[in-house]
């Protein structure tokens, strides 16, 4: 086993040797100089404060930020923030232990050495983007554009999508994102197709949305978070927003549902600690209570939701009412009040009380007649199976204590808000809808205390373009149909369509079989995708299929080591600027700081475009071109009939990009035009009145354009909890498959079947029959790391300087581990990893939790035992292969099996003591600024 | 003379360790020593009867401070205005009195400095009228800084408005702690007397 030589005086000894070839990220004697926690304060001069905004996770957390002589000296909360009030985060306070990092990307970087070691030499920007550009265009020219692929990630930076508008720029069909799939991409796309919503209008906290809950006047009072723990995933904005309504007079009950006790499970007045794996059992037995026991909202089920539309059996689609010789648009329904199956307009006719449930016969046009179910009707026989004694066998929960929490949830002004957790298992689609059946269900709706809301929608808009979602925005006018189906993966799990993305596991097997075609060059960017992508030996297992691989992020990674061939160094969030909608406010995110020769993400992609379109890629230069990317459609309105659209063209230099982003904002104290310096000037501004901003009920207006209430963004213009529209997604891609030509119908040959209720699967791999791996294995946050960033910052790694996981004391009885602390190796199927015990009452027996770890230090040696991203992580053991969520393809990264054993110490030479991350700390050094040369554009 | 001192409500505290690194960021504490340390509380063996909950542990502003009492060159110290307990690195000769006087080891030695150091309620703030570092970034809100003396600071209402029987301090032999801790049975059992 090789040893670690790196002291603290080594680790900058060694890095003093700047010669032809160099380790990344060992060249601290270049820092430029730190904080003044770590300078001499006598010759300050004045401080500057600096409001900015933090994206060190995705929350968005306003920061001001204490400026000396250029240098970041201080961080804290801004009291102005509409969603913080002046709360910050470990993660957004160490953000200058990021910026400062001695393990910084300083300059672009070219292999010297094998792969697998971390060898490079500097080069210049031309040198590493003319590098970069020969080769994709000459792939392009030998082997096509679907040669080339992007990926991205979501830790940490504020241009996450850049890989997706460079694919689709370039003519590549492949951008792939670890989470997406096994993140957010379900929920966030079955609320578009139920609720008809804009992207961000859906029950993920986590994910910046439930509005409603950053009011104190919210007459919400219970709260159930299925799989969420928004004082872990995001302690400033979303821990920081339920840790006010707790501590209101009036307070706020929650249920928790989740298999670890979270710092949510335990202020929870119900917590369901549930086998991991089994949700979607558990939503359908809550579904069932509450029609047997006719808790649901009535009303508002007849009047704005298609469970009483009657449901053709053979295509499982809505009967259009044309079909039985009525107007086309309108729906077919058994009408209570008139004894009969009659069509239903828009919006609700008075006098109507239409049938929920039930069977009945419809005549069709052509004269045949056929038994036809309401959609209410289909979804209750769905979930028949699910009594509170079924489900609480399945999911090793107490009868009892489920129906306490149904009751909860029913009898009073609640909502469901619902975590990720779910989405990172096969059964993902059917968890997000089922969610939102029980919202629909509960009339819970824009209604005060609901999660779903449809803020700022009405009235003045922020005017800026945020273009950090995945999706529409991204370059779609630039998309052909080929490429959509040339899109690994996306045929078979068309909810890719709405992220623009592919999936995984298909890339995977595309570049080790070459079928249908091999993807050889890789365009990165993010963290480390050996600590984040499920199953990572399996990835680590193609890298000798790639022919060329660039890496962009502010710190090498294992994959840098592993993997990458070309290093581009990006900056720090406190080097970013943009403008950030919160509320209804508009916040700069400023350049507090700018080192290095770190450039701007997206000025990167849009340079090597550039370099692109020189070298004949005649998409890469349209892509520079208004005309060319945003047809003038706006999309964000959430209506179903999306259209390509509101995409920004790759700017030329970054002044120019600042001037997309504030595409039209206004100053509201001079309805003037404003800029972006003159924003960071003024400070965060109000675009919109907050009673205008803040409407429930939107969908009941009055639109002045038809005379009619607005209704929802779906055909019918109801909330669409019998989701038909998700078996049309996968018979024809409608409504995400979208490029040039607009809304296409991908056609017969890639149809497949989904259904419109959900469906419970028990987990593959089951501790219901699995004896040689018996422990189920869940996933989850920690609140001081975001996905896979900052293992390399001091003031959070002593926090926690190893991976670790939690066992129930029974299981640690069990299997001979004696004392929180001990290690323990853990393997699956796929793998083993080590990390040390939490013996605790804070995991259910039967499961185990532990988190995806990586040590950077390890990186620093040439190690050929891939320490850095084997001896810690989660990843190496989870699944990646079928079953996978059929509409959106998701692999497995919790409930899955596992085993345990004692064992003596980690075998890798990891840090573990404080003192040991002090090689982290900044530098103070003289300025070093005449270094570097970052060329205009970036 | 005013007691000011910090309130913590653990009902509401979510073990996020913002005020830990708060901390480090505003008074350049040094890797491994902590002037306010968060411990995690488990109580229970498995579900149901499970119970957790976080204790950020600081300087406790005892009335009658031992810390004070012991050092022998007058380094532990209150201020003249506020009556905060304070050490003045400059007369600290690194006796370590005070950490076998202080009856919460609140205090830690730092060798390469040979200075003993503590929260100090980031008195550099709290002089300007600002709040300490924790308190004002506290993602849960679960801290209150102010006056124990008087009824309308944050602290005094912060306690007036918990439970009576929610209300705790660490042991008392003596020193009188002005810290508070509000913790109720349902999220956990005070793990002290008193």
């Amino acid at each position: 086993m090789a040893k670690t030589m790196l002291t603290r005086r080594s680790f900058v000894k060694a890095s003093a040797v700047a010669a032809a070839t160099v380790a990344a990220a060992s060249m601290a004697e270049e820092l430029v100089p730190a904080s003044d926690a770590y300078a001499d304060d006598s010759s300050a001069s004045e401080e500057k404060i600096v409001h900015t905004v933090c994206r060190a996770c995705i929350a968005q957390c306003p920061i001001l930020a204490h400026v000396r002589d250029g240098r970041v000296v201080k961080l804290e909360g801004d009291p102005d923030g509409p969603m913080t009030h002046g709360a910050a985060c470990a993660k957004g306070l160490a953000g200058i232990q990021a910026l400062y990092n001695p393990m910084r990307n300083k300059y672009p970087m070219i292999r010297t050495g094998e792969r697998g070691t971390n060898s490079f030499k500097r080069v210049s920007w031309d040198e590493a983007l003319d590098t970069i550009a020969d080769k994709l265009m000459e792939a392009y020219d030998k082997y096509g554009p679907e040669a080339v692929f992007t990926s991205t990630g979501g830790g940490g930076n504020p241009h996450i999508n850049g890989p997706i508008r460079f694919a689709n720029s370039f003519g590549a069909p492949n951008t792939f994102e670890p989470g997406c799939a096994q993140c957010y991409l379900p929920r966030q796309s079955q609320a578009r197709l139920v609720y008809g919503g804009r992207p961000d209008d859906n029950l993920s906290i986590a994910d910046s949305n439930v509005l409603e809950y950053y009011f104190q006047d919210t007459e919400a009072r219970v709260c159930v978070l299925w799989g969420a723990g928004p004082s872990w995933s995001g302690p400033s904005m979303t821990g920081n927003a339920i840790a006010r309504l707790r501590a209101r007079p009036e307070g706020l009950k929650t249920v928790v549902i989740d298999p670890r006790c979270t710092a949510d499970a335990s202020k929870a007045d119900i917590w369901l600690p549930i086998r991991t794996g089994t949700d979607v059992a558990l939503m359908m037995c809550w579904i069932k209570y509450i029609i047997d026991n006719e808790l649901f909202d009535k009303e508002f089920c007849q009047q704005w939701t298609n469970f009483p539309f009657l449901v053709d059996p053979d295509t499982k689609i809505d009967i259009d009412a044309k079909e039985i010789g009525g107007t086309e648009g309108n729906y077919v329904v058994y009408d209570n009040a008139q004894g009969k199956v009659v069509e239903m307009p828009y919006p609700y006719p008075d006098g109507y009380d239409v049938a929920l449930f039930g069977e009945y016969d419809v005549t069709f046009s052509d004269g045949t007649t056929k038994k036809c179910k309401t959609g209410y009707q289909v979804l209750k026989e769905a979930c028949e199976d699910y009594s509170l004694e079924n489900t609480a066998d399945i999911c090793w929960l107490d009868a009892d204590k489920i129906e306490e929490a149904i009751r909860l949830y029913t009898d009073n002004c609640s909502t469901l808000i619902h975590g990720l957790a779910t989405d990172r298992s096969p059964n993902s689609a059917q968890a997000a809808l089922a969610a939102l059946e029980l919202e629909c269900m509960m009339g819970h709706v824009e209604c005060p205390g609901a999660a779903l809301q449809a803020f700022g929608k009405l009235g003045p808009q922020p005017g800026i373009v945020e273009n950090d979602t995945f999706g529409q925005g991204c370059l779609q006018a630039l998309v052909t149909r080929e490429m959509l189906e040339k899109r690994l993966g996306a045929p078979e799990h068309k909810g890719f369509y709405n992220w623009q993305v592919s999936h995984i596991p298909s890339v995977l097997e595309a570049i080790k079989t070459g079928e249908p075609y091999k993807p050889r060059i890789w365009l990165e960017r993010s963290g480390n995708k050996l600590a984040m992508l499920g199953n990572v030996k399996s990835w680590y297992d193609v890298f000798p299929e790639i022919d060329f691989c660039v890496h962009a992020y502010m710190y090498p990674t294992s994959f840098t080591v592993e993997c990458a061939d070309v290093i581009i160094p990006t900056r720090e969030w406190l080097e970013c600027p943009k403008p950030v909608k919160l509320l209804n406010m508009i916040f700069p995110r400023q350049e507090v700081a700018h080192l290095f020769e770190t450039a701007d993400e997206t000025m990167y992609w849009a340079r090597l475009a550039a370099k692109c379109a020189e070298r004949g890629n005649d998409r890469c230069r349209r892509a520079f071109d208004w005309n060319e990317v945003a047809p003038g459609k706006s999309v964000m309105d959430g209506n179903w009939e999306m259209g390509v659209a509101d995409g920004i063209p790759w700017a030329h230099d970054e002044a120019e990009l600042m001037e997309f982003f504030m595409k039209d904002c206004v100053d509201p104290d001079t309805g003037e035009k404003m800029t972006f310096p003159e924003l960071c000037e003024k400070g965060p501004i109000t675009y919109s009145p907050m009673e205008t901003w803040r409407q429930y009920y939107v969908y009941k207006q009055t639109n002045p354009d038809t005379g009619l209430p607005y209704g929802f963004g779906s055909h019918s213009k109801r909330v669409e909890p019998y989701s038909d529209i998700t078996v049309k997604l996968g018979r024809t891609g409608y409504p995400f498959a979208l490029c040039e030509e607009g809304q296409v119908d991908l056609g017969e040959e890639y149809s497949v079947e989904y259904e419109p209720v959900p469906y419970y699967m028990e987990p593959d791999e089951s501790p219901l029959d699995d004896s040689e791996y018996p422990l189920v294995m869940t996933a989850g946050r920690v609140p001081y790391f975001h996905h896979g960033t900052l293992r390399n910052v001091p003031w959070l790694r002593e926090i926690q300087p190893t991976a670790e996981i939690w066992i129930n004391k029974q299981d640690a009885d069990k299997y001979g581990i004696e004392n929180s602390g001990d290690w323990v190796k853990v393997s699956s199927r796929r793998g083993e990893t080590y990390a040390r015990a939490l013996i605790t009452g804070a995991i259910a027996p039967g499961m185990v939790y532990q988190e995806r770890f990586w040590y950077p230090e390890l990186l620093d040696t040439d190690y050929k035992d891939h320490g850095s991203w084997m001896a810690g992580n989660v990843n190496v053991l989870t699944k990646n292969d079928a079953p996978f969520s059929d509409v959106y393809g998701t692999y497995t990264l919790e409930g899955f099996q596992v085993k345990i054993e004692p064992v003596d110490s980690c075998p890798f030479d990891i840090w573990t003591e404080p003192e040991q991350f002090s090689a982290w700390l900044p530098e103070p050094s003289d300025p070093t600024t005449d270094d570097y040369e970052i060329p205009e554009e970036l | 003379m005013p007691h000011y001192a910090i309130a913590v409500n653990l009902n509401l505290c979510t073990g996020c360790m913002s005020c830990e690194v708060a901390c480090k960021q505003e008074n350049d504490v040094p890797l491994g020593v902590y002037w306010n340390r968060v411990q995690r509380f488990m109580q229970g063996d498995a579900y149901p009867d499970f119970k957790q909950f976080w204790l950020p542990t600081m300087c406790q502003q005892c009335q009658e401070a031992p810390c004070v009492e012991v050092c022998p060159v007058g380094a532990s110290y209150r201020d003249g205005d506020d009556n905060t307990v304070l050490i003045d690195e400059d007369k600290c000769i690194g006796c370590q009195a005070c950490i076998s006087a202080c009856p919460y080891g609140v205090r830690t030695y730092v060798e390469d400095t040979n200075k003993v150091v503590k929260c100090e309620l980031c008195h550099q703030l709290t002089t300007q009228g600002d709040k300490p570092a924790c308190v004002k970034n506290c993602p849960a809100g679960c801290r209150f800084y102010g006056d124990a003396d008087d009824p309308d600071s944050d602290f005094s209402k912060a306690i007036a408005n918990a439970d009576a029987d929610s209300v705790h301090q660490f042991p008392d032999s003596g020193n009188k702690p002005t810290s508070a801790y509000i913790l109720s049975d349902r999220i956990g059992d005070w793990p002290y007397e008193g």
